[in-house]
């Protein structure tokens, strides 16, 4: 049996250890509940903060890029333009450069077929000059094209250059997303983990409440996350956005560049065909003087039409240059006013980022502002000067108090009248108001009369009870010997009892009174001071304790008294 | 003319009766019994049967279209209090902008029949979806009608000035804005914070 015991109070106290070890980490886990949903409030909270600061930066940021497009784009217009105006001058030039070198080999054949003589006396100088010149026009023609074609490559090259490195930034971004998406998935697969092994807890402690909280804030948790998800998602469609923007103004740019150093080729082939002019005009000027000094050999040998001929196409010729030089002035002047636009635009496109720089700031600003009156709004706020606020006078709430009070008066205009009804009632029942005012007044005077007759009565009562009643004690003081005095008293148990005090005639001093309690028929003694003495104990013990006879006590104390006075 | 701007000022009204007996079943002022189920055109609509409550809206919505039609009205708030202590719970406000245009020049933006029903089912919707975030009316409830008008308009003798009757630290939700081409407006609702979701 002791080892029974013994083994049942071992189980006990491991139960006990067992269960108190159960409490505490039942009181863990509940402290770690606690924790993890102050933590994923807070994180609640947090992410809450983070989603609107995300919405409005992705607002913010939305109508920056719009802003930014939109100058981009109208860049990219006018970049345009310019490119097709230089393409259009420089097609412009190209004719006229062609047309030039037509006429000019036409007046080389004239001259070549118009002057025989003259070549035979200086072909080869001549032919030679022309083949040189020929040949100058060719190599130039030569290093243009290959200039352009070399121009053409090096773009080709930059912009491809320019899309690798767009393309390496956008494999690093995508590459560091996906790190970053990696490491947020292992994140939140140990929070699931987690918040599993959390549950499974729960589930196991029976007394846990808060399992259905666990499972609102996982649900809370992941509407946060699905909420990130797609915010973070609208900012990468606004990155990608951003990387489309910053593409376009980078092709604007080249494109802007192009259009530059086209501008540039073009006053560089304005200049080289200046170049080619003052080289053509220097040609023409020999070629007068060799044609002047061959007219004047026609002259000498007779050939007069000839020389006209070849005057005429000279004069062709200088008009011809004339009209070069003076489309080369017109577009020299173009140009230069295309560099004075270009400058302008360049200025109001500074001044017009200033403005919607401050026009960014104003309206943040007025975002806040009108964040503010919202506020202001739904909590009902209005200005007095310009609005008033009315409501309707017989509200649904008065009607019911008026209902109400309506039928609080109906209910008193009843019970007046009813007891309007019952006063009626009584007045009809009596015949006459002023018969039923004399009768009370004479029973009144009746009354009164009654009333002092009686009290007189009483009065004479009392006196004629006094002079009996001491007529009575001055008899039963002579008769028996004592002065009897009678007392009422009311007991603290609250019976009314009466005291007589009783004292011989015959008593030394006025200490020796006998007082005696009547109640209900029954007499009895109240010890005093006398009473108390030997002999008069001695008496009450014989006559009124074991005789029973006050009487015989009484008579017994006036022969004592009697005898004493008389032996005195 | 005149009928078109008569159907639009008479939509309006619909709209603002309709929306009303929403709120007032949906937050439970007055018992579902007291609400019956009426089809108009082409909708199943809740309208109070109450006659008090009848003969309070439609006074009502008369003297609010007059002002709309003035362009006069600025704001429409549904208030809802208490009706031991008269501590308002809940305001639904309506803030009115309107086309000057219409209201100057008399010029008519006409718009469909179907389109019109499709606002009517967003406010119902919007005004039901309330309902899962609005705090419950535990106690017994009584509403009332606001109109925020211009300073000039001349007050009906069955009307008068009254407070904004204000919510301190209410919390707020904005609902979605409608347009009608001649009016915009935009519906918030504010309602006091419950003790229970403060602690």
């Amino acid at each position: 049996m002791q080892i029974k015991l013994n083994k049942e109070i071992d189980s006990r106290i491991s139960a006990e250890s067992s269960s108190a070890s159960a409490k505490e980490s039942v009181k863990e886990l509940e402290r770690a509940m606690q924790r993890s949903s102050e933590n994923s409030e807070r994180e609640k909270k947090a992410l809450q903060k983070e989603l609107s600061y995300m919405k409005d930066d992705s607002k913010l940021s939305i109508s920056k890029l719009n802003a930014e497009l939109e100058r981009m784009s109208l860049r990219a217009q006018n970049s345009e333009k310019e490119a097709k105006m230089l393409n259009e001058q420089l097609e412009d030039l190209k004719k006229q450069l062609n047309e030039c070198l037509r006429e000019k080999n036409e007046t080389e054949l004239r001259l070549l077929d118009s002057a025989p003589l003259s070549v035979q006396r200086n072909p080869t100088d001549d032919q030679k000059l022309i083949k040189l010149l020929q040949e100058e026009l060719r190599n130039y023609e030569k290093e243009v094209h290959e200039a352009r074609r070399l121009k053409s490559s090096h773009t080709n090259v930059e912009l491809l250059s320019e899309k690798l490195l767009e393309e390496q930034s956008r494999r690093k971004r995508a590459e560091t997303e996906l790190s970053k998406l990696q490491e947020i998935e292992a994140k939140a697969q140990k929070l699931e983990l987690e918040l599993a092994s959390c549950t499974s807890l729960l589930g196991n402690i029976p007394d846990v409440s808060s399992y259905s909280n666990i499972a609102d804030l996982q649900r809370q948790a992941l509407t946060d996350l699905n909420k990130l998800g797609e915010v973070t998602s609208r900012l990468k469609e606004l990155e990608v956005t951003l990387e489309f923007a910053e593409i376009s103004k980078q092709r604007a740019e080249g494109e802007a560049t192009l259009a530059k150093e086209r501008a540039e080729s073009a006053s560089r082939e304005v200049k080289r065909l200046e170049l080619l002019l003052t080289a053509v005009s220097e040609e023409r000027d020999r070629l007068r003087k060799d044609h002047n000094m061959l007219s004047n050999q026609k002259t000498r040998d007779g050939d007069d039409m000839s020389s006209k001929k070849m005057e005429s196409d000279l004069s062709q010729m200088e008009k011809v240059v004339r009209e070069l030089e003076t489309t080369l002035h017109e577009q020299r002047e173009l140009i230069s006013q295309q560099h004075a636009e270009l400058n302008l635009m360049n200025e109001k496109l500074s001044i017009e980022a200033r403005k919607a720089k401050s026009l960014e700031r104003e309206g943040d600003q007025l975002r806040s502002q009108v964040a503010l009156l919202e506020s202001k709004l739904g909590h009902g706020d209005y200005s007095a000067s310009s609005t008033k606020v009315l409501r309707m006078v017989n509200t649904l709430a008065m009607d019911s108090e008026a209902k109400q009070t309506i039928e609080a008066l109906q209910a008193e205009l009843k019970k007046t009248k009813e007891r309007l009804q019952a006063i009626e009632e009584l007045k009809g029942q009596a015949d006459a108001g002023t018969v039923v005012d004399a009768n009370v007044a004479e029973k009144l005077a009746q009354l009164k009369n009654q009333v002092a007759t009686l009290e007189k009565r009483e009065e004479r009562y009392k006196a004629v009870f006094l002079e009996r009643i001491s007529v009575f004690r001055k008899a039963c003081c002579s008769l028996f010997g004592y002065q009897i005095v009678m007392n009422d008293e009311q007991q603290p148990n609250g019976i009314h009892v009466t005291r007589f005090t009783l004292q011989s005639v015959y008593a030394q001093t006025d200490d020796e009174k006998l007082e005696f309690l009547y109640e209900s028929g029954s007499t009895n003694i109240v010890v005093n001071g006398y009473t108390s003495q030997h002999e008069i104990a001695q008496q009450v013990d014989i006559f009124i304790r074991k005789m029973n006879s006050i009487p015989a006590f009484t008579a017994n104390l006036t022969m004592e008294s009697f005898n004493k006075r008389s032996i005195c | 003319m005149e009928r078109v701007r008569a159907k639009f000022w008479q939509w309006g009204l619909i709209r603002g009766v309709w929306c009303g007996c929403s709120i007032l079943y949906n937050r439970g002022v007055y018992p579902e019994e007291s609400f019956g189920k009426v089809k108009k055109y082409g909708l199943p609509m809740l309208l109070t049967q109450d006659k008090a409550v009848k003969t309070f809206l439609t006074n009502l919505t008369s003297q609010l279209s007059e002002w709309l039609e003035g362009g006069k009205l600025q704001r429409i708030v549904l208030v809802i209090m208490s009706k031991a202590t008269g501590e308002v719970l809940e305001r639904w406000n309506f803030n009115i902008i309107t086309d000057g245009e219409v209201v100057e020049k008399g010029a008519v933006k006409e718009k469909s029949d179907k389109e019109i029903m499709r606002e009517i089912q967003a406010i119902m919707r919007q005004v039901n979806s309330c309902i899962s975030f609005l705090p419950c009316l535990d106690e017994p409830c009584i509403f009332d009608v606001l109109a925020y008008t211009d300073s000039d308009t001349t007050v009906p003798f069955t009307w008068m000035e009254s407070d904004a009757k204000l919510i301190e630290n209410p919390q707020m939700v904005k609902l979605h804005s409608f347009d009608t081409k001649i009016h915009k407006v935009d519906t918030l609702v504010s309602y006091k914070v419950d003790d229970l979701d403060e602690q």
